[in-house]
Order: C-alpha cells, then sequence, then structure tokens
C-alpha cells in the first residue's frame, strides 16, 4: 500500500512538475540511440570524431547539470542553461556526424521543446537563435565550408520552422501553465471552502449541545419548583407559561390556565384597586385594566419588586403570598411580557403569629410570679410590726434586686420579640435630648460609684431637640450606659457627650474599658452575641441590650456607630436626626 | 364612715397581695373573687366604693367587667383600678376607654398601691 503510494506519488512528481533531470533525459536517451545507430547501422558514420566527443561530452556534462540542479532546486533560475548545452552539443553531434547530411539534426528538437517552453516569449527567440547557431556550427568554426546555396538554406529554413514550433510550444506550456494555476487555485478555494464548512458543522454542532444542555436544565428547573409558583404572561397579563408550582398552589393545570386565563383573574379585585389608587393610577399597556398595570407598573419601569398580594384561588380561598415581579423582553429589549414568582407565605405568618402570641404568654405567666415575690417582699420590708434587722434588710435587697433583673430580662425579650415582628409603638414627641441624658446619668450613678467608675458628661447648653420616644430613647441611652459601666475596670471613667449638626443630634457614651476584639464588631447586634472580653471577664449579661438600643434608634430613624480598641475603651454613638426649631423670641 | 371594695384577680397570691394592700389603706374588703363574671354579680350585688380588676381573668376580663359597670347607671359611681401584667399600650387606653379611673402594670408597689387607694377611696366626684 505505502509501495504503490510511494510509486504513485513519484509517478506524479515526474509527469506533473518534471524535474530537469527528466527534462534532460530526453536529450540523454536522444544521444545514446544515436550513438547505438552510428556504431551498428553502416552508412552511417562518424566524419569528424573531435566534434563528436564533444558533443558526447557535452551531452553528459548536461546531463550532469541536470542530475545537480534536480538536487538543488533553489538554483532553478539557471535551469535553462541544460538545454542550451544539449543545444549547442546537438549542433556539434550534427556537425561531426556529416554535417548537412546528418540523419541526426532531428535531435535539436529535444532541447529545442525544452527551451521554448520555458517561462515568457524571450524563449522563442532564444531556441531560434540557438538552433541557427547550432546549425551554422559547423562552418562558424570552419570544420567545413557552406558548399552550396541549399545548405545555407537549410540553416536558415530548419531555425525557422524551429521557431514555429518553438512558437507554438511556448504558448501550449503557457495555457497549461495558466490551466494549471487556475485549477491549482480552484482547488485551494475548494479546500478552504472544504475547511469552512467543516468547521461551520463543528461550531453548528456545539451549540447545539450547549443549546440542548440548557434545554435540559431549563425543564428541569421549571419542573422542580413546585414551591413557588412561576407564572409568565404577555403585556397585556394573558397567561403563557404556567409551572407545578403554579398548580400547586393556585388549582389549574397549566393546559387550562395558558392562553385561556389572566393572571389578574388570580388576585384580590380590591387588593388591585387600591394598589391602582396608591400608584395613582399609572399607564400601562393596559388602560382598560388599572389593577394589572398597577401590579406590573414597577416591573414595566425596569426594577423587579417584590411585595406581598393575596391570591384566590379558582375554588374562592384566599392565599397570602410573596409576589416578585419581572419583566420579560425580547432581543431587541422590547417588553414582551411579564414573570410572576410567588411563594406562599400561610405558613411563615402562622408561625410569626405563634410566636407573637407565645412570646406575650410567657412574658404575662412570667410577670405574675414575679408581681407576687416583688410585691411580698415589700410588705416584708415596710411590716412596721416587725421591724427587719439590717442583715435581713440586706438579704432582702439581694432577692429584690435579682427579682427586678429578671423582670428587666423579661421586658427585654418581650421587646425583641416585638421588634422582629417589627410592630413595637413608639410615643413619639419632641424632646429635649439633654432631659434624657441627665436621667440617664443619674439613672447610672449608683451602679458607677458601686464600680468604682468616675462618670463624667460633656453637654452643650443649647437645647437639642429630637422626635422620639423619650422611654425608649432613654432605655437605649441607660442601656449604653450601663453596658459602658459593666466592661470598665475599677478606676476607669465613662463619658457621656452630645454633639450636633445643623442636622443631626449625636449622643456619644465612651468608655476606658476593656474594648471589643475587632473580629466580633460586626456580630455586635445580634441576638445574643456576647463578645469573648465579656465572657472571659465573666461579665454578666445575654446579649440583648445592644440589639434592642439599635432597634430603638433605628425606629427612629438614627444610626448608631462604633469605634474600639481592645484594652483601650468603646464609644457608642447614636446619632438622630434633629428637629429645627424656629428661634423662638 | 369607712370604705368598702372588691377585689377580682385570677392568681390567689396577688389576690392576697391586694387584700393585704387593701386593709393597709383603711379599706373593708367585701369580696374577693377569682374570675370576671363573679366579680360583676358582686359588684352589683354589694354596691361597693371601689373594685380592684386585673384585666385578663376568665369568664370576663376586667375590661369586660368595667364595661358593663359603667353601661348600668346605677353602679355609676363605683371607682375602678385596673391592674395588669401586660405592658401593653392598647389595652391601657382600651381599659381607660372603658371606662376605668386608674390603671397599675404588675409587677407594682404595694405602696404605691396602699398610697393610690388611700387617696382613691376618697376622691369621689
Amino acid at each position: 500500500m505505502t509501495a504503490l503510494k510511494r510509486l504513485r506519488s513519484w509517478f506524479a512528481d515526474a509527469f506533473d512538475r518534471p524535474s530537469p533531470s527528466v527534462k534532460q533525459s530526453a536529450s540523454t536517451g536522444g544521444m545514446i540511440g544515436a550513438l547505438v545507430i552510428l556504431y551498428f547501422v553502416p552508412g552511417i558514420e562518424v566524419t569528424d570524431a573531435a566534434l563528436t566527443w564533444v558533443s558526447v561530452v557535452l551531452i553528459g556534462a548536461a546531463t550532469a547539470l541536470a542530475i545537480i540542479l534536480t538536487k538543488f532546486r533553489q538554483l532553478d533560475r539557471i535551469v535553462m542553461i541544460v538545454p542550451v548545452i544539449d543545444i549547442v552539443a546537438f549542433g556539434c553531434f550534427r556537425g561531426g556526424t556529416g554535417g548537412a547530411s546528418s540523419v541526426f539534426v532531428s535531435l535539436l528538437i529535444l532541447p529545442v521543446i525544452w527551451l521554448a517552453s520555458g517561462s515568457g516569449r524571450r524563449h522563442i527567440l532564444y531556441a531560434t537563435v540557438l538552433t541557427a547557431f547550432a546549425l551554422f556550427l559547423p562552418f562558424l568554426i570552419g570544420v567545413t565550408e557552406p558548399s552550396t546555396i541549399t545548405d545555407a538554406v537549410r540553416g536558415l529554413f530548419t531555425p525557422l520552422v524551429f521557431a514555429a514550433a518553438s512558437g507554438i510550444i511556448n504558448e501550449l506550456a503557457r495555457q497549461g501553465r495558466a490551466q494549471l494555476e487556475s485549477i491549482r487555485s480552484l482547488a485551494d478555494d475548494k479546500e478552504r471552502m472544504l475547511q469552512r464548512t467543516v468547521e461551520f458543522a463543528a461550531q453548528l454542532q456545539e451549540s447545539e449541545q450547549k443549546y440542548r444542555a440548557a434545554d435540559r436544565l431549563f425543564r428541569g428547573v421549571w419542573a422542580a419548583v413546585t414551591e413557588q409558583s412561576v407564572v409568565g404572561t404577555d403585556v397585556t397579563g394573558l397567561i403563557d407559561a404556567w409551572n407545578p408550582g403554579a398548580t400547586k398552589i393556585l388549582g389549574p393545570s397549566a393546559k387550562d390556565a395558558q392562553d385561556k386565563m389572566n393572571i389578574f383573574d388570580f388576585h384580590l379585585p380590591e387588593e388591585l384597586l387600591d394598589r391602582a389608587r396608591e400608584l395613582n393610577y399609572p399607564p400601562g399597556e393596559t388602560v382598560l385594566n388599572p389593577g394589572f398595570s398597577a401590579l406590573v407598573e414597577s416591573a414595566r419601569l425596569g426594577t423587579s419588586e417584590t411585595r406581598e398580594w393575596t391570591y384566590v384561588r379558582t375554588d374562592g380561598s384566599h392565599v397570602p403570598v410573596q409576589l416578585s415581579v419581572t419583566k420579560r423582553v425580547d432581543d431587541q429589549g422590547e417588553t414582551v411580557g411579564y414573570l410572576f414568582v410567588a411563594s406562599d407565605v400561610t405558613q411563615a405568618r402562622e408561625v410569626a403569629r405563634l410566636k407573637d402570641e407565645f412570646v406575650g404568654l410567657i412574658s404575662h405567666e412570667l410577670r405574675t410570679p414575679l408581681s407576687s415575690i416583688l410585691g411580698y417582699l415589700e410588705l416584708l420590708r415596710d411590716d412596721e410590726d416587725a421591724p427587719l434587722s439590717t442583715e435581713q434588710l440586706q438579704y432582702l435587697g439581694i432577692a429584690e434586686r435579682n427579682a427586678h433583673r429578671l423582670l428587666r430580662l423579661v421586658g427585654d425579650l418581650l421587646f425583641t420579640a416585638q421588634v422582629e415582628s417589627g410592630n413595637f409603638p413608639l410615643d413619639s414627641r419632641e424632646i429635649e435630648l439633654e432631659s434624657i441624658i441627665t436621667a440617664s446619668l443619674d439613672t447610672a450613678r449608683p451602679a458607677a460609684a458601686a464600680a468604682g467608675i468616675e462618670v463624667t458628661n460633656e453637654i452643650p447648653d443649647e437645647a437639642v431637640i429630637v422626635h422620639g420616644d423619650p422611654t425608649r430613647l432613654g432605655q437605649a441611652i441607660d442601656n449604653l450606659m450601663s453596658n459602658a459601666i459593666k466592661f470598665t475596670p475599677r478606676g476607669g471613667t465613662v463619658t457621656i457627650g452630645l454633639t450636633m449638626s445643623d442636622t443631626s443630634a449625636v449622643v456619644t457614651v465612651r468608655d476606658t474599658g476593656m474594648g471589643i476584639p475587632e473580629a466580633e464588631m460586626d456580630k455586635l447586634f445580634s441576638r445574643f452575641f456576647r463578645a469573648t472580653t465579656a465572657t472571659r471577664n465573666a461579665v454578666p449579661g445575654v446579649g440583648l441590650g445592644l440589639t434592642i438600643t439599635k432597634a430603638i434608634v433605628t425606629a427612629h430613624r438614627g444610626e448608631m456607630g462604633v469605634a474600639s480598641e481592645e484594652g483601650v475603651g468603646t464609644q457608642f454613638s447614636v446619632t438622630l436626626p434633629r428637629v429645627r426649631v424656629t428661634a423662638s423670641v | 364612715m369607712t370604705h368598702t371594695v372588691i377585689i377580682a384577680e385570677d392568681d390567689p397570691d396577688i389576690r392576697g397581695l391586694v387584700a393585704i394592700a387593701a386593709k393597709k389603706a383603711g379599706l373593708s374588703v367585701l369580696e374577693v373573687v377569682s374570675d370576671g363574671a363573679a366579680a360583676l354579680s358582686a359588684i352589683s350585688s354589694h354596691r361597693p366604693d371601689l373594685a380592684i380588676l386585673d384585666i385578663s381573668m376568665p369568664e370576663m376580663t376586667g375590661i369586660e367587667v368595667c364595661r358593663a359597670v359603667r353601661a348600668d347607671s346605677s353602679l355609676g359611681d363605683v371607682r375602678i383600678l385596673l391592674l395588669s401584667a401586660s405592658v401593653d399600650e392598647e389595652a391601657v387606653d382600651a381599659g381607660l376607654r372603658a371606662g376605668a379611673d386608674h390603671f397599675m402594670a404588675k409587677p407594682f408597689s404595694t405602696r404605691d398601691l396602699v398610697d393610690w387607694l388611700a387617696v382613691g377611696k376618697e376622691d369621689k366626684p
């Protein structure tokens, strides 16, 4: 197989693009044939041995040169020397074998064909001139004299015939070359196109695979979403996509809903109308349906909106849902419809309600026994008939203090639960911050004195008014003060300050305490979180104070800040929006 | 003349505490009951000067009793003090709207209760 292949390839090389050796083989072969004839055929004889030998040597040299040029293709441009030598050689051969009467004149045609086939018309001229030169060679070098006019004519006529032949050969070769060139370029074009087709097919296959994978993923996800309803509509609200979750939450199958029902059929009409009124009847694609326009208003304007709505099942029952509405767009970015993704929040609401109820009950149930404990302790203390000893009074004080601590904890827990469910009441009015700070200072002083901590304040003379609930704000600042005192070692200082700008008032509580590790700063306001510095130093507490403080501040549209360095101290700040009071005279 | 009082409270210990406070304030405790319905019938039959009612009680809440008492014009001059372990401000508002004269949150100081009772019993409109 490989041998055959090699042979075919050699054959193709030899004849499609013949090498100088192959071209020269004709002249060499011709010469050998002529020598054989000269040797065997009687009557054909050498007339000039020297010229004949010269011709044999020249052909040998030309053949050798052709072989060398075959090896070194970079020397291609001098290859035409070979047929030139051949022509001169055959001229000599003719001269050596009888001159004008030589039978070997026809050998000249072999190199002439080669020379004439060269690219460019100048080769015709070369061939003609060289032929003439070869024919006149014997006369030129004086071996023979031109004897008759016939000889002279032959010397001229033969080159002319050769010239004509050269012309034809040259033209044929040119046409051949041109054809070959165009065939080659066509083949190249074909090759390139084929290559491109193959590449394109590969790309097509790849993108088809990608598309199939994406399609499988999408179908999988679509079918897997069974706890959320996902509904797609056109711009008028007509349903065109309906997932299994929608069937589960709302009732109808995809077949019954798609292209038959509208998304607003599943909404409480009053709720939609209320929302439309709230949004001042937004202009939508569907002017006739203000409820639907209100439903998709945010999405239409480009913002995905999530809010609570009530879905109405086909059986008439209601489902509270958390619904996100998003816009669907086509390739040009034009809105073609909307996507409605809803989660049933019935359970979440029930859980929240139960939690509120539970916390309320617990706090009531804990308060009642605490009321008894505190009440009877007070009776004991106030019993005038049997006054208590100093020691007994001291024990009573400890019992009372701990009962109060328990009571505060219950209050904090209840308050935290209220904050979480987002409904703790604020009894807001315009208040002077100084009075709240002074009250907090008074509350903090006994504990600070007992702990050996100095309490100072930096309060300006100017009245700073904010809008807020004095009890809650007092609770917030009390918490910060009590924390500062708890976390500051004996001999330290706690400073409460008040600064303000045109728009806000800032209350700061700064201590020289143990500080908060930097890594724990972001967890500081989480429920039940206690800093490692607190637990390490056995500072009592449950981790609700800052949660509550922050909730109070946030409810007042304020902000809380904290800066701390371990071992140096901590500063908490509460920034509240300030109420501008027009100067009263 | 000694002023009279009816005490209604479902927790026996608190009930005892309130009774002691009432006695300390110089009141004569006519009856101590543990639910709202009993409280209403006791008020109707004894027509006391004062009624101390817990808000969360079985049968009728303190607020319901208060409303029923105020609805009965023959009982119009009974002074009513509501007690509650709830800190819910809505409950306080509801109590005062129902016609109560005063509200005290639990835990209350017996000293404060005695003080209020001593003044409240006299303070008739």
